[in-house]
Order: C-alpha cells, then structure tokens, then sequence
C-alpha cells in the first residue's frame, strides 16, 4: 500500500471523529505553543538586552566589593570601600584609561526655571567619560568638578521646554536641599549606558561625583552609607575639596551625632569603573588587573576592608551579561522542562486515544486484512493516523507559540526574533510524539488476528 | 473432481482442493473442529455448504479463504499450498484469489460504497484511477452505479450487501466465499442478492456459499453436508441458481455418501 493512500486513509478516521481527534491534538498543541513561545520570549529578552551593549562600553570593566560568595547580577552584596584616592591611583596606571566611581544620587525633584518634575532615582554621579562622546547628541561631556550634567533625552524631555544644552537647572536632593548643575550635553538614547544603570529606558541625569556625590555623602554625615565601618573619622574637609562652592549640605546637619561632613578624598564608591584603553581583551583584562592588584595590595585605602569576607569583583559588560543570560537559559530551560511535561502528557493522551481507537475499529481491521491488508498496511494505517494527530498538534502549535511570543516581544517592547531552529525542532517533536505514541497501538492493530477480529462485536 | 486426489493435472480445474484436512483447536481440550476432510472446489462451480452450528462450517470457510492453516492435511487455493506459505504470502493470496461476502456485509462504515469496493485493489498497490473505474463498473453490474458516494449507512440492507459482493468479485478472485449472505435481510432482498449471485456464477464465478438455510443452498449446484468435522454427504443438485425447478429432495438419488 502506498504511502500517501495510507494517510488519505488515516486522515479519513480522523476527521470521522473530529471531536476526539481535536481534543487529543490540543495536548500537543498546548505543549508545544508553550515551548515556543517562551523560546522566542527568550530569544528577544536576550537579543533586547545583548543589542545594547555598545562597542565603547566594551573597554570598560565595572568593579564592586562584595563576599565572594555572593550571587547575583552588578552590585550585589555590594559595600562601599574604593576611595577617591585609590581611583585617582588607578587612573594613574598605564593600563588604565580613566578611573571613577559610579553612585546614584538620592534626588526628589528637577526643576528647570519655575517647572518642578519629580525625579525619584536616575540620577547618577560619575566619571565624565561614562557618557561616551559617541553617545552623546549634542554638548559635551560635563567635567570633574564642576556644576554640569548631562541629560538624557527623556529626562530632558520632561519639561514642557525641551531643557537644552546651557540651560541651568536645579536638583533637589533627597534632604530637600538644592543644587544647581549647567546642561552641557544630551545624549541620544533613552537606554542605560551600563550595566549598573540596567538597560531599560528611563530619564536619567549624569553628573560629576565630585561635587554632587561628595555633597551628598556630607549631607549624611557618612562617608559610605551602610559601610562596613562606623562613622569616619574623617571631618571637616569638605570645604577643603577645593571645586566646591557652595556646601548647602554642611549647613543643614540634622543629627546630633552627625558632626561632620567628608574629605572627598575619603569618600568611599560603591561602585567603580575602569576603562582599559581598548576593548582588546588582553588591554581589558591588564587593566582590569591593574586595578585589583592595586586594590588588594596595602597600599590602597580599599584594602582596609577587604579580605575573605570582601572581594573586588570586576566585571565587563559582556561578563556581567552572560550571568544575566545565564539567569534566563536557567528559567528557560526550567519553563521549557514544564512544557514538556505537557508534551509528555498529550502524546499520553494520542496513544489512549489510538488505542481505544484500534478496539473499537478490531472489526475494520478484520476486514481489512480479510481483503489483503499485510500487517504493515495496517501498522502504516494506525501509525499514519497517530503521526497526523502529532503533527497537526505541532504545526498548530508552533503558530500559536509564534503568536503568542510575538505579542508578549511586543507587550514588554522587545525587538522580536524568531528561533526558526526551535520551529524545526517543533515539528521533529510533533513527528517523534506521533511515532513514539502511535508505535504500540498500531503494532496491536497490525497483529489483530482476522477470524477473531471479524467475529469482534 | 472428487474430494480425494486432485493432482497437479487438475489444478487448472479445480479452485480450491482440500486433502485429509483437520483442525484441532485447544481449549482446555482438544477440539476437532475439523476431522478429516476432503473436497474439491472445481473452477466455475456453485457450491453450498450445509451443517448445524459447530458442525465445521466456519473452521472450513477460513481454511478456504486462506485466513487459517490447517493442523494437518493441505489445503491448496488456486495452485498454492495454504499451509506453506508465510503468514505475508497468506494474506497476498488472500487478497487477490479469495472475495468474501459476510452475513453482517462488513463494509468499512466511514467509506462510500465505491471505496468499499475498491479496498482491496488499494492493499494491492493499484493506481486510484484504475481502481476507481473498476470499482465503478463493478457496482453497476450489481445495479449501484447510483449508490457509488453512499456510505454503508445510508444504503439498505439489500444494498450493503450487494457492495459487499461487488467488492469481493474486485480482484477477480479465483473463489468468492459467502457466509450466510442473505442471513440478514428480508424474504425478497435475498432472492434478489441471491440472483445476483446466480448471475454472477452464469459470468463464471466460482462461488462457495455457507448457510443454513436450505433454500439458500438449494440455489447452488451441489450441496456439502459437514456434521461434526466431517463430510456427511454431497448433494448434487440439477441446474444452479434456478428456483423454479427445485432439487430433488435431500435424501434423494443423487446424493453420494463421502467416506
């Protein structure tokens, strides 16, 4: 018998029993659709986050001290123990381009003339090279020291005019005190320009750690937040940092206990950064060396705090990416483990149903071979019918996964990517299920005895 | 022509031959379904096989129509030893030298009468064009050629059965056996299947016809009582398939005991 009129046969049957036939198809369908749809979520997700990482951002190796035993993404566990003075020895390196810390500032609101907008988080003192001058529209980087910022598109579009390049604008700190930074530049995305940031787009401010950092560590009276160490011994000095102007914050200690502000050299970073001169992997990883040899020698203030509970961690973007991606192949492959299970569960249900199918069709099958059908035309038979009600379960299913993935891309902004291998892969599983489960009933169907099976009420 | 020593010279003849054929089932005991028995089913003859339940009949009717092997003894269906064959060989033989007509028709229920007759020609691998047209021309001759796209369900009993007969006489088999063909249908339908068969036994067909029904058997050309495994006698009867000039009565001249 023929192939192809084995399964004109085959799909007869099935269509004789829509109902069932569909009911059966729906596990794999379901099984299917979720793998899917999960993998091109996945796919986007990683491609959404992959495509960000700009080639500059590439020499720059992002470092924080936690306990080596921690696990997570950048800054996690992180304690603030890098000073001022040790990034200034960094940056004096042969290996190292530039060195700076890396702190959010804790701001309620921007005010641009009479306009307030509040703006909770997003505000972020660094190093004037961190705004890439290939990332920025228009302006220039702000300077170390002086009362500038860089804007990002969205947070300059949040006033009503547009704020550009040599407007004035004020940043009202956390403490309700405010302070007053020149825009010189705007960039042009929206996105995050590394990975401490997170890549989403949000408005987001940059200024220089030194002044707006040193302040803010002054107007707490701390010289590192939640430090491992007490409150510094350190007092005084902010007046002696020589580029501040004004020290709103050393007038307004709120505290008894809080008796002085910081010497900028001593304020300690949460997080640094270090560029290499190239991204040239040997250049990142001398530069990256460089730093944490420095770092843990005696010489550094850093090294005052770390030992076996602190570790400097520094990491690229690209590193810091994989873990993230290992995050998601983990509860990808997690997700896709549960959808299987639903696999599993219909091609259950497919050989049920096909059984029950070869006893209720035995007096077919009898006259069937009563008028020459060899065993195999039958098991061909069965087999076809089972491999149509996988395939048809897959190919539905893989559409409905592509749907489904496509709006989820599309609901959470993604850029959509297809992985056409899974597709392929889909419809492998769908041939695989129908075999696997068809096999037994259609054998049972091919060995039916004919006397017995014509006899069958 | 007799059940006992049809040699090779006579295979052109004969159909089907049975040699000392028995079979014994195991069912807790043995049971000898069939005990001995010898026939010869000539090419072009009529025959009607007669016995009370468990006398045989369908032990005999399978070992006919290739669905079975005998314990011992040959059966030989158009030249080939039944026994020897592999179960694959078996069913090819099956397929295109013996048609079957059964008393509950047995069509495939999801398939119109013009596939249903066709199905046999499918198993042999023939183009669904020519199967088509065969199957076609078939269900005209048995007065369907308006019923092709029917399904059995929406056809009469009459009409099954007529399908079944047109599908059995698709591969132009060497023997067409019938169990109790007109067992389910009304008084005129059989006589009308009935004719048919006699009509189609005119055009050549070699016909084998199990029944209980004497009038049914009546219409054959010879009569074979089996009682318990074994050949009582053999009837032989005047012309075939005329009801009008009915037989002479069973224990009458032209009966012959066989062993």
């Amino acid at each position: 018998m023929k192939p192809l009129e084995s399964l004109r046969l085959s799909w007869r049957s099935i269509r004789g029993h829509k109902l069932r036939s569909a009911l059966t198809t729906l596990g794999i369908v379901i099984g299917i659709a979720a793998v899917i749809a999960f993998v091109t979520l996945g796919a986007s997700l990683q491609a959404g986050i992959v495509g960000d990482i700009s080639p500059d951002d590439q020499r720059n190796v992002y470092g924080w001290a936690a306990d080596p035993d921690t696990e997570g993404g950048p800054l996690a566990g992180a304690q603030p123990v890098v000073s001022g003075d040790d990034l200034e020895t960094i940056e004096d390196f042969e290996a190292v381009d530039a060195a700076y810390g890396y702190a959010p500032i804790q701001s309620q609101a921007i005010s641009n003339g009479d306009e307030r907008v509040a703006q909770g988080d997003g505000v972020i003192a660094t190093g004037p090279s961190y705004v890439r001058e290939d990332s920025l529209r228009e302006g220039r980087q702000f300077e170390q020291g002086e009362r500038e910022a860089v804007l990002n598109p969205a947070a300059a579009g949040r006033f009503e005019d547009n704020v550009s390049v040599g407007d004035e604008i004020a940043i009202t700190t956390l403490g309700g005190q405010s302070t007053t930074a020149e825009v010189v530049g705007i960039t042009d995305s929206n996105e995050g320009l590394s990975p401490f940031e997170g890549f989403e787009s949000s408005p987001r401010l940059y200024v220089p750690t030194d002044p707006y950092y040193l302040e803010q560590a002054d107007a707490a009276g701390l010289d590192g937040g939640e430090g491992p160490i007490g409150p510094s011994e350190g007092a005084d000095g902010v007046a002696a940092n020589g580029s501040e102007e004004t020290n709103e914050a050393a007038g307004s200690e709120r505290t008894g206990e809080t008796n002085a502000g910081t010497d900028g050299s001593d304020v300690r970073f949460l997080a640094v950064v270090v560029e290499a001169p190239s991204a040239d992997s040997t250049d990142v990883d001398a530069a990256r060396e460089a730093a944490v040899d420095y770092l843990e020698s005696d010489d550094s203030d850093a090294s005052e705090f770390l030992g076996d509970e602190l570790a400097m961690t520094f990491q690229t973007s690209a590193e810091l990416l994989q873990q993230l991606e290992d995050v998601l192949e983990l509860l990808q492959s997690f997700i896709v483990g549960i959808a299987a299970i639903s696999l599993l569960v219909g091609s259950i249900g497919i050989a049920n149903i096909m059984l029950v199918s070869v006893t209720e069709r035995t007096r077919e099958i009898g006259i069937m071979k009563a008028v020459g059908a060899q065993n195999r035309d039958v098991l061909g038979l069965f087999l076809a019918e089972a491999v149509i009600l996988g395939m048809v379960g897959a190919i539905l299913g893989t559409a409905l996964g592509l749907v489904a993935g496509y709006l989820g891309a599309w609901y959470v902004d993604l850029p959509l990517v297809y992985p056409y291998e899974y597709v392929a892969l889909a419809v492998a599983v769908g041939l695989l299920v129908g075999i696997l489960s068809g096999l037994y009933p259609a054998w049972r169907a091919a060995r039916t005895d004919p006397i017995d099976a014509l006899r069958y009420e | 022509m007799t059940g006992s020593g049809a040699g090779t010279e006579a295979d052109e003849a004969t159909a089907v031959s049975l040699e000392d054929v028995r079979k014994t089932y195991q069912l807790g005991e043995p049971v000898h379904a069939l005990d001995g028995v010898d026939l010869s089913i000539p090419r072009g003859s009529y025959t009607a096989i007669m016995g009370p339940s468990g006398s045989g009949k369908s032990t005999l009717m399978n070992l006919v129509g290739c669905l079975d092997t005998p314990t011992e003894g040959t059966v030989v269906v158009d030249g080939a030893d039944v026994a020897a064959l592999t179960d694959r060989e078996r069913t090819a033989l099956r397929g295109t030298t013996v048609g079957f007509v059964f008393q509950t028709f047995n069509l495939m229920p999801r398939l119109t009468a013009l596939e249903n007759v066709a199905l046999p020609q499918l198993f042999q691998g023939v183009d669904r064009g020519e199967r088509r047209e065969r199957a076609r021309d078939l269900l005209e001759r048995v007065g369907l050629g308006d019923r092709t796209d029917h399904l059995p369900k929406e056809l009469s009993g009459g009409q099954r059965q007529r399908v079944a007969l047109a599908r059995a006489l698709v591969n132009d088999p060497a023997i067409v056996l019938a169990d109790e063909p007109s067992g389910n249908l009304d008084t005129e339908t059989e006589a009308e299947v009935l004719d048919l068969f006699g009509e189609f036994h005119d055009a050549g067909t070699t016909l084998v016809v199990v029944t209980h029904e004497r009038h049914v058997a009546e219409r054959a050309e010879r009569i074979v009582h089996l009682l318990d495994g074994r050949i009582e006698r053999i009837e032989e009867l005047g012309s075939a398939g005329d009801p009008g000039e009915p037989a002479e009565p069973a224990d009458g001249g032209r009966e012959r005991e066989d062993r």
